[in-house]
């Protein structure tokens, strides 16, 4: 019963609310080793979905869903120390919402029906938006509000469009169950024109989710505003949640014959989000929005690399493990700094590499990793991304992407070094502590460790998952 | 004899034109909640086969309970909470909206014939309901600035949506589990949206959106 993968965190979620907070942290850790144990015995094929109307176990689904996981042991990890040095009032309902957002997040992973994906997804939203608000402060409620009305009703245009493609299936008298598994099989019979339009609205219904510019605008105030484990798991885990939405939609209208369309319409939302970020990222006062923007920038590389397909569709896939280990890495070290001299803004904030040596050194590797240098797995993804245009003759979109990735590499590097070498005033609050540490630590291992050493199974997920829209893992 | 869709349609449609029309909160949540049983009550009526399952039967019931009682009422105590009566100073007057939501209505007429779709017999009439439903609803959101308000042009989205849903998709694929997932996301959802809003009241002393303007680039 591979149902029981999102069954167990909403309902060990919903009992938190009923414990003491000293107990719940300890529920939290707990279910999050459970999870990770659940999701490994689902890759090796030992759980089979009981409702099969609704979900499946699908390669993309799985690969995200071990990302989920693993990021979501780190964190709670990190949870456990930070709910101690941070006030925040309601310690069993953040406990419990964490909970509720690692299994929306794992049903979004498992479904297969797309309204029951778009019903996981709006799930998503609802219970991650206690956790922006957590700290009741007044910028924190206006992201909050931006995030549950600018998401709710982009994925409201969503669901038209899941409607749109049921319509596409009656006029093409198709009599089949509506989960994407079968629709697959028949897509060649669907209406192409509503297809089309059906896909319109998803991208830009899930796009608005996952942060594709211009419908990005509530993701660097939810991220900057949300209590810093919060941040790393709505950037590292709930954007490709909505970007798997997107990707089920993309599949079926390869096989329909309209990969070209798709293909188009994500490669130019994946140009737009790069340099909206990249433009946005320089000059950036506060360090937890240059991380969300810089989020914004690698969903655009994503978006772009899908949409290429080929060879560029590997690296897409590599991109979204990259990204994922860096992204929360770093989040969880700014939380640290967050902690240490309580302000968000750059300029107030100098000599980490003296007052925090150990964050100093997560920090300085996250860096290196999110400006795609070796040995971080960004470096490969991006240039097989990169190679994959390359062979596609995408000559000006490389341009841009390089553009992109050059106004990216100098505007964290200057925020970076005034960070960590300059002057602060400032006195430090809350000293580093190990088990603050270990989470950052072990996510950028695992993003070294999988670029020296790729597990075959993953390696076979990857190809699973691309190989049914024509990816291909070798030039 | 008076046709029943029909007039449920024609209900539903000056139910949009009020609500755009309307000064007082109150009166638009009443609107709502009209217009949310009369949004449930549509694909009763469309079902040309009659023959309903238990299943269906619960589902419309709890549908009707939802949309016209459980989210007018939290909307109300919304309203009641942060006792605001009416809206001053809207972003375009209510005469203009009022007129917007007539050019709405002629465009998605104009859109719906337009289509060519082979639409089941009666089915005009619903694409054009739920199109003209769906547009107010986005133009209520950006033409208003108070939160309330806001939440309420999101519900007429929806019901426009739903209308949709109902209007071109056959009924041979409809999964009530999954319809009442989607009601009840909806309903969470105005829930949550009802906390923020009590929030931003207490902090901000007022709920326009204008107001909380700290986060920009």
């Amino acid at each position: 019963m591979i149902e029981f993968i999102f069954i167990l965190p909403i309902a060990t979620g919903l009992m938190t609310l009923a414990l003491p907070a000293t107990l719940g942290r300890i529920v939290l850790l707990v279910t999050a080793l459970l999870h990770l144990q659940l999701t490994i015995m689902s890759w090796m094929g030992r759980l089979v979905p009981t409702f099969s109307d609704y979900f499946s176990a699908s390669p993309e689904g799985l690969l995200i869903l071990m990302v989920t996981s693993f990021i979501f042991v780190c964190i709670s990890l990190y949870s456990f120390s930070y709910m101690q040095e941070t006030d925040i009032e309601n310690k069993p309902l953040f406990i419990c919402c964490m909970l509720l957002f690692l299994g929306t997040m794992s049903m979004v992973t498992l479904s297969d029906h797309p309204i029951v994906l778009w019903i996981a997804i709006e799930a998503t939203t609802l219970v991650s938006a206690p956790l922006i608000f957590i700290h009741r402060s007044k910028a924190a409620l206006e992201a909050t509000w931006k995030y549950v009305l600018i998401c709710s009703v982009g994925i409201a245009l969503a669901l038209l469009g899941y409607f749109f493609i049921t319509l596409a299936m009656d006029l093409g008298n198709i009599d089949a169950p509506m989960t994407f598994t079968s629709l697959n099989t028949v897509a060649t019979q669907l209406d192409p024109l509503w297809l089309k339009v059906g896909f319109i609205f998803v991208i830009i219904g899930f796009g608005t989710k996952m942060g594709l510019a211009p419908m990005h605008t509530w993701l660097p105030d939810a991220h900057s505003q949300a209590p810093s484990p919060a941040s790393a798991l709505l950037s590292g885990a709930l954007l490709n949640c909505a970007f798997l939405g997107i990707y089920k939609t993309h599949v079926l209208m390869c096989i329909a014959g309209l990969g070209e369309f798709s293909g188009n319409l994500l490669i130019g939302f994946g140009l737009i989000s790069m340099m909206v970020g990249a433009i946005f990222i320089i000059g950036q006062a506060d360090y937890k929005r240059m991380l969300a923007y810089s989020s914004i920038k690698n969903m655009g590389i994503i978006a772009f690399g899908v949409g290429i397909g080929g060879f560029a569709l590997y690296g897409a896939f590599l991109h979204i493990i990259h990204h994922s280990l860096l992204k929360s890495s770093l989040f969880l070290s700014a939380g640290n700094i967050l902690l240490g001299f309580g302000t968000k803004q750059v300029q107030r904030i100098g000599g980490i590499i003296r007052h925090l040596p150990r964050t100093y050194i997560a920090f300085f590797a996250g860096f290196i990793g999110i400006s795609g240098m070796p040995p971080f797995g960004m470096f490969i993804s991006e240039m097989i991304i990169m190679v994959g245009a390359f062979q596609e003759h995408r000559y000006i979109s490389v341009a841009l992407f390089l553009l992109a990735l050059t106004l990216v590499g100098a505007g964290v590097g200057r925020i970076f070094m005034s960070m960590s070498y300059g002057e602060t005033s400032k006195k430090l609050l809350v000293k580093e502590k190990t088990i603050r540490l270990l989470p950052s630590y072990a996510l950028l291992l695992a993003s070294i460790a999988l670029c020296i050493w790729m597990p075959d199974i993953v390696h076979t997920t990857i190809l699973n998952s691309i190989k049914i829209i024509g990816g291909i893992t070798h030039v | 004899m008076i046709n029943i869709t029909e007039s449920i349609l024609v209900i539903t449609l000056l139910s949009v034109l009020l609500s755009l029309g309307s000064t007082r909160l109150m009166a638009l949540v009443q609107i709502m909640a009209l217009q949310g049983i009369m949004v449930s009550l549509t694909p009763l009526f469309l079902r040309s086969h009659g023959s309903l399952g238990s299943g269906a039967i619960i589902f419309f019931q709890i549908m009707i309970l939802i949309k016209g009682l459980l989210i007018p009422g939290l909307l109300y105590m919304a309203v009641k909470r942060v006792a605001i009566k009416r809206e001053i100073e809207p972003f375009i007057g209510y005469h203009a909206s009022i007129l917007a939501g007539l050019a709405i209505l002629i465009f998605s007429i104009f859109i719906t014939n337009n289509l060519r779709l082979s639409l089941p017999e009666g089915h005009d009439m619903v694409l054009i309901t739920a199109i003209t439903t769906m547009a107010a609803g986005f133009f209520l959101m950006m033409a208003r600035s108070k939160a309330i308000t806001q939440i309420i042009g999101y519900l007429m989205l929806e019901n426009g949506i739903y209308l949709i849903g109902t209007a071109l998709t056959k009924h041979s694929h409809t999964l009530y589990v999954v319809e009442f997932g989607v009601l009840l996301d909806l309903l969470v959802g105005v829930m949550i949206m009802g906390i923020i809003l009590h929030n931003i009241h207490n902090a901000f002393d007022d709920v326009d959106t204008t107001s909380p303007r700290r986060l920009k680039d």
